[in-house]
């Protein structure tokens, strides 16, 4: 099991598994190209690069991290037309804030997804917003996605 | 500014104001619950914000979390992660029933108000001795995975910074192997205010 840190990212074959953890407000994006069984998987932590002070570490954002997990996909034998996306994370874990920042989960959802249309990789699968934690993890033998949570159990996607 | 970048001076004076802080607030705790509880002197590190859930016990750890904004003079956040054991242990001493469902409303605000007080005297203690204002939020109080307990409010640091300072104290109840995490974390512009306050004092 290869395991994708915060505002990190992986690139692995058939049989690996791919996994993050206990996401919150963070997305999780998982791609796979079904005919070469390449899958990558990224933590992001914020929705664009822009305006950010530090700007080191691209698998942070939304808008760097992304294009650049495709790039390594692509490097690795992915076919760029087979590439299909899940998506898990985005959620509110507080809900009686009416701070603004608070509301990153919605932003980073909506920014992952700008981002994979631009790209041309369409959202097959979907698990995000409400208010609890998810860990994901991606079978690059078939391209399936579990999330689990803490209170929730397990979907398959 | 990196801890290499720290003298051997200020490393023990920051760890002595937090282990003072903890302390207190640990004390509290243990009056709370007529319990003794022992802490182990607090570890400081500078890293990476994206390190934090794996140093706070792995970001897929389920915990009892309750997390304040410490903000005034000096910017950063204190949180207390306890096992579900340790949450019921607390809960069932204050409330007095033998077995308790940690879920239920009135258990959630128990909790949350004792991370409330906890982090209400460690602030207190902290701003006593540096003579500095400092003030906490209202707590936020949930259980779930520890990563996504706390990951709105390291991006929030990350938007600034790529490394906080942190302290984690582990403590463990009397006659119980039930433990909990009390992780303060502060911005390095923080650090260094506190650090000035340090070097006019001596």
């Amino acid at each position: 099991m290869i395991i994708v840190g915060m505002a990190d990212s992986a690139v692995a074959k058939k049989p690996a598994k791919i996994t993050t953890l206990g996401l919150g407000s963070c997305v999780g994006i998982a791609l796979y190209d079904k005919r070469s069984c390449v899958g990558g998987m990224v933590h992001v932590m914020l929705p664009s690069i822009e305006n950010a002070r530090s700007r080191d570490n691209i698998a942070k954002f939304a808008d760097t991290g992304i294009p650049d997990l495709l790039k390594r996909m692509l490097a690795e034998g992915a076919n760029q037309s087979g590439i299909k996306a899940k998506i898990a994370g985005g959620a509110r874990m507080f809900s009686f804030s009416s701070n603004a920042q608070l509301n990153i989960g919605e932003r980073n959802v909506a920014a992952t997804k700008e981002v994979l249309r631009q790209l041309r990789i369409p959202v097959i699968a979907e698990d995000t917003g409400e208010n609890h934690g998810r860990t994901i993890i991606l079978d690059t033998e078939d391209g399936r996605l579990t999330v689990k949570s803490a209170l929730k159990g397990e979907k398959i996607y | 500014m990196r801890i290499e970048e720290l003298d051997e001076m200020q490393a023990s004076a920051l760890k002595e104001i937090v282990n003072i802080g903890v302390g207190n607030a640990v004390t509290s705790l243990s009056k709370m619950i007529g319990k003794q509880i022992r802490i182990e002197v607090p570890e400081l590190k500078i890293e990476r914000i994206e390190k934090v859930p794996e140093i706070a016990g792995g970001a897929d750890t389920v915990v009892s979390g309750v997390i304040m904004h410490v903000d005034g003079d000096i910017n950063g956040y204190i949180m207390m992660l306890l096992s579900q054991e340790t949450a019921e242990v607390i809960c069932c001493t204050i409330s007095g029933e033998e077995h308790t469902d940690i879920f239920t409303e009135m258990n959630q605000s128990l909790i949350e108000e004792v991370g409330h007080i906890l982090a209400g005297s460690y602030v207190s203690s902290l701003s006593e001795f540096l003579g500095l204002n400092l003030k906490i939020s209202t707590p936020m109080q949930t259980y779930d995975m520890l990563g996504a307990i706390m990951d709105h409010i390291l991006i929030e640091m990350s938007r600034n910074v790529e490394s906080t300072l942190l302290f984690d104290t582990f403590f463990t109840l009397e006659g119980n192997r039930m433990e909990g995490i009390l992780l303060t974390l502060f911005d390095p512009g923080s650090m260094e205010r506190i650090l000035n306050r340090i070097a006019e004092m001596v």
